[in-house]
C-alpha cells in the first residue's frame, strides 16, 4: 500500500505563507473533474464514456473488452482486412490510457500509414498520437507512432531498448514470422507491458509462425520450442486435429471475420460489364494473338492483356521488345497500327459509367502505370477530375493526393502497389478496369472501400473485352472459383492446401510452362475445377457442423 | 459521472477565472479569455514572450465552444467530455484548484465562533490486473475529532467564502493538523484494508501461471537476459498495488451545528 504525505505538509506551508488558496467555486471544479475521471470498476470499458461522438460495432466492443479482460493486453488482433483492427486498437489503447496504466505507447507500422495512424488515434480517440519524424525522441511520456523500418536502425534501436514501454503496438505482423529476421529479434527485445499485434493473416505457411507471434507476447504458452516443432512445424495436416492448439491459440489471439459479424458480403453488389473491342482493335488483337515472334508465351499474354487494358501499356512493351532484339517487320507494322487506334473502347466505356454513377465518388483500379496516365487523359477530356495514386509517391504526396479526392476530384485511378491499407470509405464505387490474377489482391482492393465505416452498399464493376484473354481470365478465375462470394479466409486454406503459395505466380507458371494459348486455358480450367470442388467440400463440411 | 451539463462546468470554469462571457446561447458558449488563461489553455508562449519583448500588451483569444450536436456544424470548437480541451481544463483545475481555505458565511450581528475542520478528498486506486479508482471525502473536527464522510456534498449545501463574516471567529485547533490527518488516513486504511481481496489473488494467480510459462519455456536457459527483462515485465504488470492519494483539500471554519441535519 503506497501512501502520499505531499498534501498535508503543502497545506501547512500554504497556511504559514497566507497562500495561495483556491475559493470554493474553482475548488469544487476540480473536485468534479476528478470524479468525472474516475474509473469506477475494474470491468467494462470506461472509455466510451470519452467517446460519445463513436459509434462502434458489437464485434469492435467486444474484441476490445476481451483483450483486456480476458488477456490481460497482449494479443494478437487477426480480424479479417476491413473490420476495424485499428478501431479496436485504438479502444484498447485509450481504456488504458484512461486508467492511467499506460502514459507511454510506441506504435510501430509501416512507413506509408504513419499519419493515417496518427491521425486516426487524434481525431478518432483523442489520443494526444506524433509521428516519429516530429517529435525526434523516442522518450517522454508520449504516443509515438513510427515505422518499424525506422525504429530498428541505429542509433534509434538502442534508444528504444534502452527505454520501457507501457504499450508497444506492432501493425502487419506477419513481418515478425521469422524469429530469425532482425525485425523479430528487435520486436522481442522491446521493454514493454501491453502488447498489441495486428495482422489480418496470422498464419499463411506454418503453424511456427503463430508460435513466434506468441513468443512475443507469452512465452511458454504453447510450450517450448523444440517439443512444438516436433509436434506441429510444416505438418499441417495435424493442427486441424488438435483443438486442444487451437484453444490455447484463442487465449491469446482474437479473429473476427465478415462471416460472424454484421459486415457481411451481402451488401457488396458486383456486375461484370463485359466491353466489345473495336474491328480496328480486335485486329490488332488477332495480330498480336497469331504473332510469329510470340514463341514465349508468357510474353504473348503479357501483351494480350495490355492491350485489353490501353494502347499506351502494349505499345511501351513492344517498343521495348523491339529495342532488345534485331528489328522486327511484323512487330513494327503492330505498332504501327496502335498508333492507329482510336480511343480504347473499355476506356470509352469507363467514362460513361462514371457518367452514369453520376456525382458520386469512384476509385479506379488498374494494373498498368501508362494505363493510368491514359485514363487520367480520357476522364479529363470528358470534363472528369481525377488524381492518381502509386506506390512510388511519397508519403506526403500519397496524402495531398487522398485529401484531393475526399475533398475536389471524383475518380481516383490508382495502381495496385499503393493501396495498401489507405481507406477510403467514404467512396463506394470501385471500378476494377483490369482483373489482377491473383483473387487475393482483389479482396485488397475492395477492402479499402468495403470495410468498416462504410455506410453504403459498395458496388464494384469488373470490366472485361469480350473473346479475349480477360473474359476467360474472368470466366475461369472469377465465376468458377465464385471468387466474390467465397469468403476469402476459405480461399487461402484451399491454396494451402494445394501448396499454392501465390496464385499469381502459379497462373504465371501454367502460360509460361504452356506450349499453347490452348494448353494454358485447359490447365487453367483444371486448377480452377479443383478450386472450385475444394471449396464446395468445405461448404458442405462446414454446413453438416 | 459527476459533471452532468459540461456546459454549466465550462461557464463556471471562465466566469470564476474573470472572463467575459460573449455569448450563452443554445449550447454555444463564447468567452473571451484573460491573459492568464490564454496562456494556460491556448499553447503560445512565444507569442507572449515576443509581446512582453516589445513591451506591448498581447491580445488574448476568444473561444467558441460547442456542447449542442445541433449546433456541431457551426464554427467554433466541439466539446464532449473526452474532448482535449476539456481534458485539458480538467488538468489545470485538478493540478491548480488543490488546496483551500474557507469560511462559513454568516449573517449575524454576535459574536459567533467558527470551527476549524481538516478536509481531505481522497482518490483510492486498486490495480491488479485491472485497475479501478475511487474517490472518498472526509473531513474531521479539528476541536472534538469528530468525523464526517461524503464532505464534500456536505459543504455543498453551504455558503464558503474565501474571508471571514462579520462578527465571526476562528476556535484554534486543538489536534494538529497533522495528526487530525494520521487519524482520518487511518480510518481510509482500514476502509481500504476490508475491501475485498478477489482481484488481489486473481492477479497473483496469473502472475504465477505465466512465470511459470516463461520458466518451461526457457528450461535449459533461466539466466537469460531476456528471461530476466520477461520476469520483470510479468512483475510489472500483475504485481497488486494500492495507491492511497489526496486528490485536494483545506482547512475549512464552520459554525458548530455542523453537519446541519
Amino acid at each position: 500500500m503506497n501512501r502520499n504525505q505531499t498534501f498535508i505538509k503543502e497545506l501547512e506551508e500554504r497556511l504559514d505563507s497566507d497562500g495561495p488558496f483556491s475559493s470554493f467555486q474553482l475548488f469544487s471544479l476540480g473536485y468534479q473533474a476528478e470524479q468525472a475521471r474516475i474509473v469506477p470498476s475494474f470491468h467494462g470499458l470506461r472509455s466510451l464514456d470519452f467517446l460519445p461522438h463513436m459509434s462502434f460495432l458489437d464485434h469492435q466492443l467486444e474484441t476490445a473488452l476481451e483483450a483486456i479482460e480476458k488477456m490481460n493486453g497482449r494479443v494478437i488482433l487477426a480480424d479479417e482486412v476491413g473490420l476495424g483492427k485499428t478501431i479496436e486498437a485504438g479502444l484498447i489503447l485509450k481504456e488504458y490510457m484512461l486508467r492511467g496504466l499506460v502514459k507511454n505507447a510506441l506504435i510501430l507500422v509501416p512507413a506509408s500509414l504513419v499519419n493515417q495512424w496518427v491521425n486516426e488515434l487524434n481525431t478518432k480517440f483523442y489520443i494526444p498520437a506524433v509521428s516519429h519524424r516530429k517529435h525526434h525522441n523516442w522518450g517522454g511520456n508520449t504516443i509515438l507512432v513510427s515505422s518499424l523500418d525506422t525504429a530498428k536502425r541505429t542509433p534509434h534501436q538502442e534508444v528504444i531498448l534502452a527505454n520501457e514501454y507501457d504499450f508497444v503496438l506492432i501493425d502487419e505482423a506477419h513481418k515478425l514470422k521469422n524469429h530469425q529476421t532482425k525485425n523479430y529479434q528487435f520486436v522481442r527485445q522491446i521493454k514493454k507491458k501491453y502488447c498489441l499485434l495486428l495482422t489480418a493473416t496470422p498464419i499463411q505457411n506454418d503453424l511456427m509462425e503463430i508460435f513466434n507471434l506468441i513468443s512475443i507476447l507469452k512465452p511458454g504458452h504453447l510450450g517450448d520450442v523444440a517439443s512444438f516443432k516436433e509436434k506441429y512445424s510444416g505438418n499441417k495436416g495435424k493442427q486441424e486435429a488438435d483443438a486442444y492448439l487451437k484453444q490455447l491459440i484463442e487465449r491469446v489471439m482474437i479473429r473476427n471475420t465478415r462471416e460472424n459479424t454484421n459486415l457481411k458480403p451481402s451488401n457488396r453488389i458486383i456486375e461484370t460489364i463485359l466491353v466489345d473491342f473495336t474491328k480496328e482493335e480486335t485486329e490488332v488483337y488477332q495480330q498480336l494473338n497469331n504473332m510469329q515472334r510470340g514463341q514465349d508465351i508468357f510474353t504473348k499474354i503479357t501483351l494480350l492483356r495490355e492491350i485489353c487494358s490501353s494502347r499506351e501499356a502494349c505499345f511501351l512493351s513492344l517498343k521495348k521488345l523491339q529495342e532488345a532484339n534485331t528489328p522486327d517487320e511484323e512487330i513494327h507494322s503492330i505498332i504501327q497500327k496502335i498508333n492507329e487506334l482510336p480511343a480504347h473502347s473499355k476506356a470509352l466505356k469507363t467514362v460513361e459509367l462514371i457518367e452514369q454513377i453520376g456525382n458520386e465518388k469512384v476509385i479506379i483500379f488498374t494494373e498498368y502505370r501508362a494505363t493510368q496516365l491514359y485514363l487520367q487523359w480520357i476522364l479529363q477530356q470528358h470534363g472528369i477530375s481525377s488524381v492518381p495514386f502509386r506506390g512510388g509517391f511519397n508519403r506526403s504526396k500519397k496524402d495531398w493526393m487522398l485529401q484531393l479526392f475526399k475533398g475536389k476530384a471524383q475518380v481516383l485511378i490508382a495502381t495496385e502497389a499503393g493501396a495498401e491499407g489507405i481507406n477510403l470509405q467514404f467512396c463506394h464505387h470501385m471500378i476494377n478496369y483490369d482483373l489482377p490474377w491473383n483473387p487475393m489482391k482483389i479482396e485488397q482492393r475492395i477492402g479499402r472501400i468495403h470495410r468498416f465505416g462504410q455506410e453504403n452498399d459498395v458496388k464494384v464493376y469488373n470490366l472485361a473485352v469480350k473473346q479475349t484473354i480477360e473474359e476467360h481470365i474472368l470466366n475461369v478465375l472469377y465465376e468458377k472459383i465464385r471468387l466474390f462470394e467465397n469468403v476469402i479466409g476459405e480461399l487461402d486454406a484451399i491454396l494451402s492446401d494445394l501448396n499454392i503459395q501465390d496464385m499469381e505466380q502459379e497462373i504465371e507458371t501454367i502460360y509460361r510452362e504452356s506450349d499453347s494459348l490452348g494448353e494454358a486455358e485447359i490447365k487453367l480450367e483444371n486448377l480452377a475445377s479443383i478450386v472450385h470442388k475444394l471449396a464446395d467440400d468445405m461448404n458442405e463440411k462446414s454446413v453438416g457442423e | 459521472m459527476a459533471i452532468v451539463n459540461i456546459e454549466q462546468f465550462m461557464i463556471d470554469f471562465f466566469s470564476a477565472y474573470q472572463c467575459k462571457l460573449l455569448n450563452k446561447e443554445n449550447g454555444v458558449l463564447q468567452v473571451e479569455l484573460t491573459e492568464e488563461l490564454d496562456k494556460v489553455l491556448m499553447n503560445r508562449p512565444f507569442y507572449w514572450h515576443y509581446m512582453q519583448n516589445l513591451g506591448q500588451k498581447g491580445v488574448p483569444m476568444t473561444l467558441t465552444l460547442i456542447t449542442n450536436p445541433e449546433k456541431r456544424d457551426q464554427q467554433g470548437e466541439w466539446i464532449d467530455i473526452g474532448s482535449p480541451r476539456l481534458q485539458q481544463i480538467f488538468n489545470h483545475v485538478t493540478h491548480h484548484e488543490k488546496y483551500t481555505l474557507l469560511f462559513q458565511e454568516v449573517n449575524t450581528d454576535k459574536n459567533t465562533p467558527l470551527y476549524p475542520w481538516l478536509l481531505a478528498n481522497f482518490k483510492v486506486s486498486y490495480r491488479g490486473r485491472q485497475k479501478k479508482e475511487e474517490i472518498i471525502s472526509l473531513g474531521i473536527q479539528l476541536v472534538t475529532g469528530k468525523v464526517i464522510v461524503n464532505m464534500m456534498d456536505e459543504l455543498n449545501k453551504l455558503n464558503l467564502k474565501q474571508q471571514i463574516s462579520n462578527f465571526c471567529y476562528t476556535i484554534s485547533p486543538i489536534i494538529t493538523l497533522a495528526s487530525g490527518y494520521k487519524r482520518i488516513e487511518k480510518i481510509i486504511q482500514h476502509y481500504v484494508e476490508n475491501q475485498p481481496k478477489e482481484w488481489i489473488n486473481e492477479a497473483i494467480e496469473t502472475r504465477n501461471e505465466e512465470i511459470a510459462l516463461l520458466k518451461q519455456f526457457y528450461k535449459d536457459d533461466l539466466e537469460n537476459d531476456i528471461v530476466k527483462k520477461e520476469l520483470e515485465e510479468i512483475h510489472n504488470r500483475y504485481t497488486p498495488e494500492i495507491a492511497i492519494d489526496v486528490t485536494s483539500g483545506g482547512l475549512i471554519y464552520l459554525l458548530q451545528q455542523f453537519p446541519e441535519v
